[in-house]
């Protein structure tokens, strides 16, 4: 008999009939009376001096309602990290200067589209254009313009990690290897552009409709970049299109939309083109990795050195929380004794930088394990065995930053060459072909608060009724990734209900229980999933209290909720629907309703987070040898993700960062000059389409978190990382070409390839 | 310069006037309210467009509305008979989880619609070709193609 | 960015929309599918002020073929009509070939090859293997119809030899001579569905080992779809030999003029041209020998 009534299954995803209708309302799909549109213009320069804005032809354009430029707005800058105000550098429109092609410097909102865009020509700016920096050594190197006064040397977060006397663990190693790994920049590349739709009540206050996967970090930011006070604003998440970490911070369209909606009290819509998304949209880091390692002759991992640059483009957006995560990363797969990191964030010209599925891990493990493979050749040591034999375990403490609560790393190894035959075809390569390996670890959302939240990370709040069934109330965000059917399927597991028992409101900053930081570092299902259980904990009390009184049930009695019913576990006859229950409780209470708050914050866990994910993955690929074309086959996933709580949902979450993981390592890369975008359409920034899709084939290994909501942790985030580390070495395995720097193109493969191997 | 057209959607007709610049996906969203039909990207790259014009799958981000006159539109809100009896495509989407954020979804089913129509019994190669048009971020694709499958099975039963 | 504002017409006859084009002048333009002229006009890339929709004109939306005239493609044909249509993928593999590579279904489902060829991008897609054929286009205007061999096609990126107000009405392709193989070979360096980096058409005209003749065309590696001369000379009256292949395809290389740009370098365009004409060259030796 299963353990659990509804945990494990797989429930068809809510709102998916709304969505397969065309029911569902994203932001962009609402439309109020009167309401207004909005374009932004953007810098044609990388840095310039705004000298002069003149925006009176636009203003009197017919049918232009509204034009502001930076100096309309409040000299108040923003960022995500609030607990550190000196990393907070935007405004809602540039004031004097633009620091990348694409900076927003003037908005206008008319009444329809074509107006507001012409009007956006009519606007005429003078810059006085300055010197620029597109790649970090030149922000690094002597002479070179500071692109934000406060940071003479353009780096503008570090973050430094020491564990051990690593000199000595050094001397103490047999072998040391350094190499040196650059990785490049993509796209979020979700589906819906970036929408905002802002409304001010003649009260003043305003209410916001944006796609965003933070509702609540809008809110605050908004309030402050507009000297409002947070309750004046009410943020709601109507469906969003994706978003993939590009879409977690308040945006200057954001702020244009509410000031101006205020300013001519009509409703502002902002929608970006796709053109504007690939030509000035958040990117994943482009980082270069410096990587020192050293270990015993049989393997064994002593010290590692490592040293990232990121290139944060001309923002810090999310950069300082990358800059923190990817000198995580750099040690929670393998143990050392000894563990050095440098990472420095340094602006640059190039369109800003932010957090995009994996959060510095895809980079960081795309270093990490190439050079496994690097170190395993040099020493003649079967790549799978150099890593069973470092790979860290439950209970293990990662110095200063936390210990491991559950972890099946090493199961994970075993599984996939299992499966994937990794070493019969490893030993009888076919020509042209090739099989490679990549493995991660995952956070299950940060601990960290630099946001600086004052409420809980999570909370639920549940109002019971006598008709059986129940609302929940989050401020968690469903962006796709199907946390609106997690948390009332962990609440229907808890409370015995069926789904259909459940309505669940979500994301909506005035409705919705303070507070919730959001949907990123895949923190949702274990942070706000067990703020969740602990609002269920406590309606159970009052609900068991109420069948305890009605059946004078010795008070030494566990009751149990099931099938719709609460009773009692040694007398199931004593019991009563969960309705019943409901209607007694409140009539104990003369008629006030029954609601119960819960809430979940991350205490004593360390400095990273409550619980790691782990995985390996193969890669099996086909190189043509003539045209240095690589096709990827068949890619074998074992993945540990704790309790597996929606089967369907965590393949799903899998198979997507196998979609984009196989993008980011062989086609999607930005084609820059001078810090301009040159592709700018899909047809020109290519994501993998159905036809590039390899065979894939995913094992769970069922770990229990005790962190976790029934044992549960991060699924499919992490993923994203050892799908390009794993296609590359496919990729040396099939031609002898070895990417250090990615992505992997037919040109290097062509270049890069030695006739000899396979 | 401005046209006065009927549009035939979903079997019914709407009467608009409209620029000749304007695309059909801009009248559809805009002025008949039909938000389900999506803009991903407008160049006719993504596909989350998608629409049937007399039967063919297009991308409505690329097609003027005035060149639809007297043609058969069918959008997403087209596909299901009632509020309860969804299109077996629809069924199949929700049911082998290809939906994860919905903005691809409708013209994913549209580009089912229209292979299944001219395709019954679809090869995996075949399904893939037919929504390689349809970018999405979200799935892998895997269970989109699992879901066409089985629509395809299902609309076969019924027949 | 919305659409440039412009007029919209949609004669039913070629007369009509030929006279309209002559009225209407400078900045008019045909649209079949529209697909490339509608993100052209939104990019603001050219300046339309009036759009004649040639798709309501029958005539036009015809494929036709006889043994002595050959194949008639008119000019809204779609590329999924042409890459399904069963007679010209049984004679005309190759031209169905190129069809079913150009861009995606819903695209596919609205576009013309006329289009395709009018749009005059150098990567156009069904450019070459209609050169290789020796496909000639229809043109009308207000003066009158003319015949345009395809190789005298293209003067230009974006540039044809057609004048303001001349209408392309059908391409025509010759019936293949007796022993002829076609074949189509593309390469986009990143993903399936993509725009091709470099694409070669080529139709060998066999006697049985013995290529009798030999017509290869390169796109995307010169302003426009290009004749590989010396490939083309060094295949006549030989023995089609896997060594041959290689150095027609070598021969091919040095000919072309390819750019580096954001989808491919001039030398990986350069590399690809000798593959694709080597194996352009193999698939319609094989295709003869069927």
């Amino acid at each position: 008999m299963d353990k659990y009534d509804i945990i494990g299954k797989s429930v068809p995803r809510n709102h998916t009939k709304d969505k397969a209708t065309g029911a569902a309302q994203y932001t962009d799909d609402i439309k109020l009376p009167g309401m207004l549109h909005g374009r932004i213009l953007r810098s044609p320069y990388a840095h310039a001096r705004i000298l002069n804005i003149d925006t009176s032809r636009a203003e009197a354009l017919a049918g232009v309602k509204c034009v502001i430029t930076g100096n309309d707005l409040p000299d108040i800058k923003f960022g995500n990290w609030r607990l550190f105000t000196e990393t907070q550098d935007e405004t809602g429109l540039a004031r004097d200067r633009v620091r990348f092609i694409g900076d927003e410097v003037a908005a206008v909102a008319a009444i329809d589209k074509d107006i507001a865009e012409e009007a956006l020509s009519l606007i005429r700016v003078e810059y006085e254009e300055l010197p620029a920096s597109f790649d970090i050594d030149t922000s690094l190197g002597k002479g070179a313009p500071i692109i934000h006064d406060p940071f003479k040397n353009n780096i503008s977060v570090v973050r430094k990690v020491a564990n051990g006397d690593l000199d000595k663990a050094f001397s103490e190693c047999d072998y040391i290897r350094e190499d040196v790994f650059n990785v490049h920049a993509i796209s979020a590349c979700y589906l819906e552009p970036c929408s905002s739709l802002a409304k001010c009540d003649p009260d003043g206050k305003i209410t916001l409709w944006t796609s965003t996967q933070t509702p609540y970090m809008v809110q605050c930011l908004l309030a402050s970049a507009l000297g409002m006070r947070e309750n004046d604003i009410r943020v709601i998440k109507p469906h969003v299109g994706g978003g993939f970490g590009a879409k977690m911070e308040l945006r200057k369209w954001d702020v244009c939309a509410a000031f101006m909606a205020k300013k001519t009290g009509k409703p502002v819509k902002f929608t970006l083109t796709r053109e504007e998304e690939l030509a000035t949209g958040r990117r994943r880091h482009p980082m270069r990795l410096f990587s020192k390692v050293g270990c015993k002759k049989d393997g064994t991992l002593v010290a590692k050195d490592l040293k990232i640059l990121l290139d944060g483009g001309a923002y810090n957006a999310m950069g300082p929380t990358a800059t923190f995560l990817c000198g995580n990363f750099g040690l929670m797969l393998y143990k050392y004794k000894s563990y050095r990191f440098l990472g420095q964030h340094v602006y640059t010209n190039n369109p800003p930088s932010s957090a995009i599925r994996g959060f510095g891990s895809p980079q960081s493990y795309f270093a990490t394990e190439t050079q496994m493979n690097l170190i395993a050749e040099d020493l003649g040591i079967d790549p799978i065995e150099i890593r069973r034999m470092n790979a860290v375990k439950t209970g293990d403490v990662i110095p200063e930053l936390s210990t491991i609560g559950s972890c099946a790393f090493s199961e994970c190894l075993d599984k996939v060459i299992e499966v994937s035959g990794y070493h019969e075809k490893r030993k009888n390569p076919k020509k042209g072909r090739g099989i490679g390996i990549g493995c991660y670890s995952f956070i299950s959302g940060g601990v960290f608060n630099w946001f600086n939240t004052q409420y809980p990370f999570s909370a639920a709040e549940i109002r019971a009724f006598a008709d059986g069934t129940v609302h929940l109330l989050t401020m968690a965000s469903d962006i796709g990734q199907g946390s609106d059917t997690i948390l009332p399927q962990i609440l229907a597991e808890e409370l015995g209900l069926k789904m259909e028992d459940i309505r669940i409101t979500s994301a909506d900053t005035a409705t919705t229980p303070q507070a919730d930081l959001g949907s990123w570092g895949s923190r949702v299902t274990l942070m706000a999933g067990n703020a969740v259980i602990d609002a269920a904990k406590k309606l159970k009390e009052i609900l068991f209290g109420a069948v305890t009184a009605h059946y004078n049930l010795n008070v030494i009695h566990e009751l149990e909720c099931k099938d719709g019913r609460i009773f009692s576990q040694v007398r199931p006859d004593k019991g009563l629907t969960f309705g019943q229950a409901v209607a007694l409780a409140q009539k104990f209470n003369r008629g006030v309703p029954i609601v119960t708050r819960g809430s979940y914050t991350p205490r004593g866990m360390g400095m990273v987070t409550p619980a790691f994910s782990f995985g390996a993955q193969v890669a099996e690929v086909e190189v043509d040898e003539k045209t240095g074309r690589v096709e990827v086959k068949k890619m074998w996933t074992a993945h540990d993700c704790g309790t597996v709580l929606n089967p369907v949902s965590v393949e799903g979450q899998l198979e997507g960062s196998i979609h984009m993981g196989l993008g980011y390592v062989l086609s999607e890369q930005f084609a820059m000059e001078k810090g301009k975008t040159l592709n700018t359409t899909f047809l020109d920034y290519k994501m993998p389409s159905a036809l590039d899709m390899p065979v894939s084939e995913s094992i769970c290994i069922e770990t229990y978190e005790k962190e976790g909501p029934y044992g549960a942790k991060e699924a499919g985030e992490g993923l994203v990382g050892p799908t390009a580390p794993a296609i590359a070495d496919a990729v040396y395995n099939a031609v002898g070409y070895r990417c250090m720097d990615m992505p992997i193109t037919p040109e290097k493969v062509l270049k890069g390839k030695k006739d000899s191997l396979n | 310069m401005k046209h006065l057209i009927t549009l035939k959607v979903n079997g019914d007709d709407y009467t608009v006037a409209c620029d000749s610049s304007r695309t059909l996906n801009e009248v559809l969203r805009e002025d008949l309210g039909l938000t389900g039909t999506k803009l991903g990207c407008g160049d006719g790259d993504c596909g989350a467009c998608t629409v049937l014009i007399d039967g063919d799958s297009v991308s409505s981000c690329l097609t003027l509305a005035v060149s639809c006159e007297g043609k058969e539109i069918t959008t997403v809100e087209g596909l299901a008979k009632s509020g309860e009896e969804l299109h077996p495509i629809q069924e199949a989407f929700i049911e082998k989880g290809a939906i994860q954020c919905g903005f691809c979804t409708a013209g994913m089913e549209m580009s089912a619609l229209n292979l299944l129509k001219k395709n019954p019994s679809p090869t995996e190669p075949e399904i893939r070709t037919a929504i390689s048009g349809n970018l999405c971020r979200c799935t892998g694709y895997y269970k989109i193609i699992e879901a066409i499958h089985s629509a395809a099975e299902t609309m076969k039963e019924k027949q | 960015m919305g659409l440039s504002r412009f007029d919209y017409y949609a004669p039913e006859t070629i007369g009509d929309a030929c006279e309209l084009a002559g009225k209407l002048g400078e900045g008019t333009m045909f649209m079949a599918g529209g697909t490339d002229l509608l993100i052209k006009a939104k990019r603001r890339l050219l300046n339309v002020s009036a759009v004649i929709d040639i798709k309501k004109i029958k005539e036009l939306n015809k494929i036709t073929f006889d043994e002595k005239e050959g194949l008639v493609i008119g000019s809204t044909v779609t590329l999924t009509e042409i890459e399904n249509h069963p007679l010209i993928k049984e004679k005309y593999p190759a031209i169905a070939d190129a069809a079913a590579a150009t861009a995606n279904v819903q695209i596919r489902n609205m576009a013309s090859a006329a289009g395709n060829l009018c749009n005059a991008a150098p990567s156009a897609e069904n450019a070459p293997v209609l050169l290789a054929m020796g496909a000639n286009v229809t043109v009308e205007g207000r003066d009158g119809k003319r015949i345009i061999p395809l190789d005298k096609f293209f003067t230009g990126p974006g540039q044809t030899v057609l004048k303001q107000g001349e209408l392309l009405t059908a391409i025509n392709v010759p019936v293949p001579p007796k022993g002829a193989g076609t074949s189509y070979q593309h390469i986009s360096a990143r993903g399936k569905v993509d725009i091709s980096s470099v694409c070669v058409g080529a139709m060998l005209v066999m006697k049985g080992d013995i290529c009798e003749d030999a017509r290869i065309f390169l796109g995307a590696v010169a302003p426009t779809p290009m004749m590989a001369k010396n490939a083309q000379e060094l295949l006549k009256g030989k023995k089609i030999t896997e060594e041959l292949l290689q150095t027609a395809g070598i021969e091919a290389s040095k000919e072309c003029k390819p750019i580096t740009d954001m989808r491919a370098s001039k030398e990986y365009r350069t590399l690809m041209v000798a593959v694709l004409t080597g194996r352009a060259i193999d698939e319609s030796r094989r295709r003869a020998a069927k």
